[in-house]
């Protein structure tokens, strides 16, 4: 097995090298014939490619026959043409026979031949590209020529060097991409026109027998086309300009120099002479001007300026400039411009604007004169504002717009010709916000701080307003009662007082009834503080309740001027009432005479303090319409004859008062509705009520000029409820009198207000037993009825269902009434 | 009485004002009313030279838009410009060309340059006043400025007169004068010429009245203002 193996694997290896060797050395691969060609139609060549060679040195043989005869031959020439052709001169070559062609490679293996190639002599005739191809430029009459020569191409044979070609020559400009190409003929030169100056140009040609193909081109030769060579154009004088009216300058423009350098000459001649000058100074200015000094320079005179451009080929001369200076000057823009804010009187910013002329400009000597204009607008405006100013280096700008950012700008000009300068650089300013505007502000912001503290102060007024009246007005002592204690007064031991006052023995002397109202007043006081809460449900009642208080309790309001005559009054009355037996009468002179103060205190209304000012200003309100009252009240003789009803209508607009605060159209009705009420009441007891209209009175004389109706009110409520205590005591004395009072429903009541009000029961009762005279007896019984018929009508007034009912059921259920409300309403 | 006194002096007062807005409508001041019984009531230098110098520039302001106007209306594209150097019949009169010239020439005898060459041209205006009517299609504006040219000249010459004779020590020269024989080409039937003799007349009214407000204006400043203007 091993030794097959390995014979096997021998003759593997053998077999792989036999097909080597037969690989590397092998017969020749075809050839293949490339081209043949003919230069000029009377000898040809042709070319062939080897194949590949069989790793042995190869011979090629070209074989041809002639389609006329059988007769093979071999190529005459195998190197006229150069290796692997064949050249056939004109012995071998025959226009009008076809060749068969073909080649054979040979080693020492093999041989092989290449495909066999007809060729026809005249459809394979191309030339040879010519040769000696030169160029030259020619420039006659400002025009530029190309010219092009070159040679036939070169032929192998050179006695056979008569054949005839055309010629194609081409060319373009160096950078171009596309051939221009010209039909030449014949010849072997040609002259191009028609070429751009300053061209670099590419040229090439070619050519071809009268058949056959186009000859390659020849090979690139390029020539660079000379610049035009032109007299210069004629140059443009732009302008002439004075700065300053004492110099000048003229610009001009040079047009095309030709191609060459050109020269620039300024030439002038001025009026009245003959002689042509040249610019004297071509530098200062620049480059195409000419400067003319003061020496040079004349006014009111005209300037004949030209300028010549001058170059190899000739010169041009541009048109004539006629100046004269004085009306071409132009200053230069002015300088130093200070923009400057300033205040008037009034506050309101204006801007001031100041700027000197052109340093260069004498205005000093007065050989120039300039005026101004400027400008300006917001920063983000479009438009402009001109302002001319004349001849002035100052301008002030009023009514600009605050907040805004403003532009600047100035420019002048001679007073009569010549242009306005430059606008000068642009200057900012801001307006600065009205000033106007912040002090509106500033003084809005404090009015309305201030109006605020006014809200503020007078709230804390209205709120504590007798506090603080108290406080900055102190109370004046009140009715001068000599030998009482005001300590214990305040104190409210009434006790005490009494005992100080030492009114102990009846029947009491005048002064000792005077001075007991006066303490009834100054304690009712005390109870009308507290009264208003459960009496009023309107704020209104309540207010001028309290003042009232103040100014009953207190005398804050009283006036010096008024208290005399109100003392005086009610002095006066209680004589008259002592010696007049009718109390009814008494109580109405007692009214009549206060509300003759009261309509006085309206009139005069200047004693009114400050607290008082309400009431009286309130009196002033509730008056008007109880005018009819009023006038009742201000005959009072004749109101002293009038019955006890006509007196309750008296008394009635008191209340009537309280209620027009909230209705005033219906006061009458109500009068007469409220007498009617009254008259049921005093059906009961007529002397009560004028009892109670007497305390009033001495009410009213004691509190000098605190409004008598509305004490009226405040005497009653004080008087129930503190005096509750006192009527049941005194109907239990007096019980045929008063039907209502003894009501079982006062049992009750009884037990309440002693509790509430302990000293004040104490001491009325002995006084009222004490004084045993009718009069003072029957007051304090009517003040406790009264009061609960005022209670009673005000009740009707704030809600029309409560009073009468209450009345017609039972008084108790009245006098209830307010105990019950108020512990709610304090 | 007293109201009647009122009244008239009331209508005083009005006839003053009246009078006043036309004289400076017209470029004159009224002169100020002299004290009475004073002896030298005379306008100060100042004041002289301020009219002139205003009614200078009016003369001025009127000639050059005259000028303007009879360009744009009847010289355009006809070249008078060119032909018209040298022309001007002031000519012969040496006045000073630039600024370092009109400062250093006496003082003297600007103003008597200044007289010469407004004498110079009393009679051409009056002539151009008459003739420029005759100028087919003349517009108005042009006719009046010619008549308006030709008194406010005079007044001048009376002004400068006048200020010659408070400056001048010596005798004052009335022979400075250069006659003008340019009526006949103001006449020409032939209107181009006729039209070129109008443009160069009015060429040279411009010149030679910017030239007068220009001295002035130096004299001005430097016998008023000491060469600080």
């Amino acid at each position: 097995m091993k030794q097959r193996f390995i014979s096997s694997v021998q003759i593997i290896l053998q077999l792989a090298l036999t097909t080597v060797g037969l690989t590397g050395q092998t017969y020749p691969g075809k050839p293949k014939i490339i081209r043949c060609r003919s230069l000029e139609k009377e000898t040809f060549s042709c070319w062939w490619k080897p194949g590949s060679d069989g790793g042995l040195p190869n011979n090629y043989t070209l074989f041809y026959s002639k389609d006329s005869e059988e007769k093979i031959y071999e190529c005459p020439d195998y190197l006229t043409s150069g290796p692997n052709s064949c050249y056939f001169d004109k012995n071998h070559t025959n226009p009008w026979t076809t060749y068969i062609i073909t080649v054979m490679a040979t080693n020492e293996i093999g041989s092989n031949s290449s495909d066999p190639q007809h060729v026809d002599i005249t459809s394979i005739v191309q030339p040879d590209a010519p040769v000696n191809l030169s160029l030259e430029t020619n420039t006659s009459a400002n025009m530029s020529y190309l010219w092009a020569k070159w040679s036939p191409p070169s032929l192998a044979d050179a006695s056979s060097n008569l054949h005839v070609y055309h010629y194609e020559l081409r060319l373009k400009p160096e950078v171009n991409e596309e051939w221009e190409t010209v039909s030449v003929g014949m010849q072997t030169h040609y002259e191009v026109t028609s070429l751009q100056a300053g061209v670099k140009y590419v040229v090439q040609v070619r050519c071809m027998l009268d058949l056959g193909e186009w000859s390659e081109w020849s090979s690139e030769r390029s020539i660079q086309i000379p610049k035009e060579r032109l007299p210069p154009e004629k140059p443009t004088i732009i302008k002439c300009r004075s700065p300053e009216k004492e110099t000048f300058t003229c610009w001009w423009k040079p047009a095309s120099d030709g191609g060459l350098l050109t020269n620039h000459t300024l030439l002038y001649s001025k009026e009245g002479e003959e002689k042509v000058y040249e610019c004297p100074d071509y530098k200062t200015a620049g480059p195409n001007s000419c400067y003319f000094d003061k020496k040079h320079t004349s006014f009111w005179t005209i300037y004949n300026i030209t300028v010549r451009a001058t170059n190899e080929m000739g010169s041009n001369v541009s048109d004539p400039h006629y100046v004269d200076v004085t009306y071409i000057v132009q200053p230069d823009p002015p300088v130093n411009i200070t923009l400057e804010l300033k205040k008037s009187i009034k506050r309101k910013p204006y801007l001031v604007l100041t700027w000197s002329p052109p340093p260069l400009a004498d205005v000093r000597s007065g050989w120039l004169t300039l005026e101004y204009e400027l400008r300006l607008k917001p920063e983000e405006g479009e438009e402009w504002e001109t302002i001319f100013v004349g001849q002035q280096t100052q301008c002030k700008m009023f009514s600009l717009n605050p907040g805004k950012r403003y532009i600047v700008q100035i420019h002048c000009k001679p007073d009569h010709h010549g242009l306005w300068s430059e606008w000068s650089p642009e200057m900012y300013i801001e307006i600065p916000t009205d000033f106007r505007v912040k002090d509106m502000v500033v003084w809005i912001i404090v009015g309305v701080l201030s109006s605020l503290i006014c809200l503020i102060m007078s709230w804390i007024m209205i709120m504590k307003g007798y506090r603080m009246m108290a406080f900055i007005l102190p109370p004046v002592p009140g009715p001068k009662i000599k030998g009482i204690d005001t300590h214990l007064l305040e104190t409210g031991k009434s006790e005490e007082l009494l005992s100080a006052l030492g009114c102990h023995g009846f029947p009491p002397t005048s002064d000792c009834e005077e001075l007991l109202v006066e303490y009834l007043e100054v304690e009712d006081s005390e109870d009308q503080q507290l009264m208003p809460s459960h009496d009023t449900p309107s704020k209104n009642t309540k207010i001028i309740l309290k003042e009232t208080d103040s100014d009953s309790g207190r005398g804050s309001c009283d006036s010096p001027s008024l208290l005399p005559v109100k003392s005086r009054e009610s002095r006066g009355l209680p004589s008259a009432l002592q010696t007049q037996d009718v109390r009814a009468k008494e109580k109405k002179g007692g009214k009549g005479s206060w509300e003759t103060q009261c309509t006085a205190s309206e009139q005069k209304m200047l004693p009114c303090s400050s607290e008082s000012i309400k009431s009286c200003t309130w009196l002033a309100a509730q008056l008007p319409g109880n005018q009819a009252a009023m006038f009742a009240y201000h005959s009072t003789v004749e109101a002293f004859r009038i019955t006890l009803n006509t007196t309750n209508v008296n008394t009635s607009p008191v209340l009537v008062g309280n209620e027009e605060n909230r209705q005033s159209l219906y006061p009458i009705a109500e009068t007469v509705y409220d007498d009617e009420e009254k008259m049921s009441e005093m059906e009961y007891s007529k002397t009560d009520q004028t009892r109670v209209q007497v305390r009033q009175n001495q009410q009213n004389d004691k509190s000098p000029f605190l409004n008598p109706k509305l004490m009226d009110y405040v005497e009653v409520h004080k008087v129930r409820q503190d005096d509750e205590p006192t009527l049941l005591l005194k109907h239990k004395e007096n019980s045929g009198k008063t039907k209502k009072n003894p009501v079982p429903g006062t049992s009750k009541e009884y037990t309440k207000v002693s509790t509430v009000v302990d000293h004040h029961i104490l001491v009325l009762l002995p006084d009222q037993r004490t004084q045993n005279t009718p009069v003072a007896q029957e007051p304090v019984a009517e003040t406790s009825q009264n009061p609960q018929e005022s209670q009673g009508e005000k009740s009707t007034d704030y809600s029309t269902t409560a009073p009468s009912d209450s009345r017609g059921d039972t008084s108790g259920s009245d006098y209830m009434d307010p105990s019950s409300f108020m512990p709610s309403f304090k | 009485m007293s109201t009647k006194g009122a009244s008239l002096k009331g209508l005083l007062l009005v006839t003053l004002l009246v009078s006043h807005m036309l004289l400076t409508k017209e470029g004159v001041t009224s002169l100020p009313i002299c004290p009475n019984g004073s002896v030298n009531c005379q306008l100060s230098l100042e004041e002289l030279f301020d009219r002139a110098v205003k009614l200078s520039h009016y003369i001025h302001f009127l000639s050059s838009e005259m000028f303007n106007e009879f360009d744009e209306r009847y010289a355009q594209g006809r070249g008078f410009i060119a032909k018209a150097v040298n022309s001007c019949h002031t000519a012969s009169l040496t006045t000073p060309e630039d600024k370092e010239q009109a400062q250093q020439i006496h003082h003297e005898d600007l103003l008597n340059l200044i007289l010469g060459v407004l004498r110079s041209w009393n009679d051409p205006l009056v002539h151009l006043a008459s003739e420029v009517q005759r100028i087919k299609e003349a517009p108005e504006t042009i006719l009046w400025k010619a008549v308006e040219i030709e008194e406010q000249n005079k007044r001048l010459l009376e002004g400068m007169e006048k200020i010659v004779g408070r400056v001048q020590s010596g005798e004052v020269e009335n022979d400075i004068y250069t006659p003008w024989d340019g009526l006949p080409s103001l006449q020409l039937a032939d209107e181009d010429s006729r039209l070129f003799a109008f443009y160069n007349l009015l060429h040279c009214l411009r010149r030679d009245s910017h030239k007068i407000d220009n001295y002035l204006k130096v004299l001005k400043c430097r016998l008023i203002h000491d060469n600080n203007c």
